[in-house]
């Protein structure tokens, strides 16, 4: 095939695509000249060190960041002037570091609140309870029912989320980001703060997502855990991609060895 | 036993506030006919507040905005309701529906102005606004009848007659009290009600995880506005109606700060709460002005402030969440462990 053949079969395949995108706060730096592309259907690691952009990439691609320079285009459209809440309705949603699980709610509430991005019922016939809005309500509540036994709290639907341990938390999390019906998921540290145990079920949980068809963007900095199951890996340090390839080209390049994954941490890594 | 599946339905199709919905409703109706006159006037009190004090627990126990400017929308339509149909003949109640329009849209405007302001910011804007409405009311004398108020407002109608005995104004301030609870319920139980809960930075919501989400949170916080505004327009004008005179000390800041009052004591978390707190106030309210004169003398207006005080501290110190939540205690209810 040729070089202008592989690049449209490429560009076809393309969830999402980060073109020199750059962003700065208050004078510093955090994002500068960043592209790379997610495939559909795979499982991407962004890893580096803290402070090398990776979240606050993440907010670039949902709209809650704006970049300073560069395009960010989510199937074949651009979305970098967007609002978060258009973004999300082309089926991207994001769970945060901190989970960020509304504390005013159930389980099954949060979980129930991912849902609206696919609803459409106005103030009104909510307010009157309308049949399609009663019907819609219905809806709801079997698609929050389903994810939450997916990720195995079914039966905690009405504990307060403060009730639960931080790996429920996190799988609540990850409930609520599935019931929006997302096909790219972004997902901030998923690992971070888990034990062993959860850590091997979440890679599961992953694989199966991936095998339903959805796209995972992830930021991590558990690294030996990411190659294991991402499809692609971005390096970035200080803001900028030093590397983006497979696990094992990842591994394998000088640049990467030499500043993070080689004799220990990498210079700046908390971990 | 009931399934999780069972119990999620039955939350949102309002089975659980059915029974008490109905109780209330006849306990309502029941009143008048053991209340006497006096204690029928002291219940359409607690019904025009419980409708404007609804109206403020969703913008603010919900969407988590601070409103101290209520009695501008009380004001405006009790004021639309009191000009329209004393210089234009028009129907009351379209004056009403018109005046709720107009006054939602009026909080549209103002709600799309304050929606990028936080916390007590909002409700320092508010409440200026509400100080620039009165101001506004007294200067347009000709309009409005100054600070001498404006009379000779008709009382509604019902067929082609007019009601003049209070009993009737008590019943359509508490059917309509009635029916805006059930909308509110119904609300606060929805797409909608999760949607404002998502951005109440006040109460554990996430404005950036609700917009990852899906929800546009300028278009929920200038819209719960409104209808925060709409109650309080509505109440307004049946209050216009009600008494037949309106003057601009009833729609100041001593208004809406006593509605954000009664919003706290009764608990931010249920538009139930309203009724609480619009209760226990006026109740207290009524009790001083009966107990205060002839304990130590003269006007009871020193000591309302100090009982308003009290009781708002002792909320806030004992029951954070309100009179509500003694209800919520007593209820064997799984929705928050």
């Amino acid at each position: 095939m040729s070089e202008k053949g592989k690049q449209r079969d490429t560009e076809e395949q393309a969830i999402l695509e980060i073109r020199d995108v750059s962003v700065a706060y208050d004078g510093l730096v955090a994002v500068n000249g960043v592209s790379f592309c997610v495939r559909r259907g795979d499982i991407i690691a962004i890893i580096g060190p803290n402070g090398a952009g990776k979240t606050t990439l993440l907010k670039l691609i949902t709209g809650l960041l704006r970049p300073s320079g560069g395009e960010i285009w989510l199937k074949q459209q651009r979305v970098d002037r967007v609002a978060p809440h258009r973004i999300a309705s082309l089926g991207v949603t994001q769970v945060f570091q901190d989970i960020q699980l509304f504390s005013n709610m159930s389980v099954v509430e949060n979980v129930m609140a991912g849902c609206h991005v696919w609803t459409g019922a106005s103030f009104l016939s909510t307010g009157l309870r309308l049949p399609h809005s009663r019907a819609e309500e219905r809806n709801i509540s079997d698609t929050a029912l389903r994810k939450l036994s997916l990720v195995g709290l079914g039966q905690k639907a009405f504990y307060s989320p403060s009730s639960l341990s931080w790996g429920e938390q996190k799988r609540v999390g990850l409930a609520r980001a599935l019931a929006a019906g997302a096909d790219l998921l972004l997902l901030d540290e998923p690992y971070g703060g888990l034990i062993a145990e959860e850590i091997g079920k979440l890679s599961q949980l992953l694989l199966e997502l991936q095998h339903r068809g959805i796209t995972i963007l992830m930021v991590e900095q558990l690294t030996d855990v990411v190659l294991d199951i991402a499809n692609q890996v971005v390096v970035l340090r200080y803001g900028e991609k030093i590397a983006d390839g497979t696990a094992a080209e990842i591994q394998g390049n000088e640049q990467v060895i030499a500043t993070y994954l080689g004799n220990g941490p990498l210079e700046g890594d908390e971990r | 036993m009931r399934t999780v599946k069972e119990k999620i339905r039955a939350l949102l199709s309002g089975r659980e506030h059915r029974m008490v919905l109905a109780l209330f409703a006849v306990v309502l109706m029941t009143v008048p006919l053991v209340a006497g006159p006096y204690g029928v006037i002291v219940m359409v009190d607690v019904g025009l507040y419980s409708i404007v004090t609804m109206g403020l627990i969703l913008l603010m126990g919900f969407a988590g905005q601070i409103s101290l400017g209520q009695g501008v929308f009380f004001g405006l339509g009790a004021y639309m309701s009191g000009i329209i149909t004393t210089r234009c003949g028009l129907s009351p109640w379209l004056v009403l529906l018109v005046a709720a329009v107009a006054a939602g849209a009026v909080a549209i405007v103002v709600g799309r102005a304050l929606v990028r302001l936080r916390g007590l910011i909002v409700a320092g804007v508010t409440l200026a606004l509400n100080l620039v409405f009165c101001s506004l009311v007294v200067s347009l004398r000709d309009l409005t009848g100054g600070a001498t108020g404006l009379p000779l407002i008709p009382r509604l109608p019902l067929g082609g007659f007019a009601p003049s005995n209070t009993l009737f104004s008590y019943y359509v301030v508490w059917i309509v009290a009635i029916l805006l609870l059930v909308f509110s319920l119904n609300l606060v139980n929805s797409r909608t009600g999760r949607a404002l809960k998502s951005v109440n930075l006040l109460a554990g919501g996430s404005e950036d995880t609700a917009q990852v989400l899906g929800v546009d949170i300028i278009r929920y916080k200038v819209q719960v506005f409104a209808v925060g505004a709409i109650y309080a327009s509505i109440a307004g004008s049946l209050y216009a109606h009600y008494t037949g005179c309106i003057e601009p000390g009833a729609f100041g800041v001593h208004f809406s700060v006593l509605v954000a009052i009664m919003a706290i004591i009764g608990g931010m978390t249920s538009p139930w709460g309203a009724f609480l707190g619009a209760g226990l106030i006026v109740s207290v309210n009524e009790a001083l002005r009966e107990v205060m004169p002839a304990v130590v003398g003269g006007s009871t207006g020193a000591y309302e402030l100090i009982a308003y005080g009290s009781i708002l501290v002792a909320t806030l110190l004992f029951l954070p969440q309100g009179l509500m939540s003694i209800w919520r205690r007593l209820q064997p209810q799984e929705r928050f462990r």
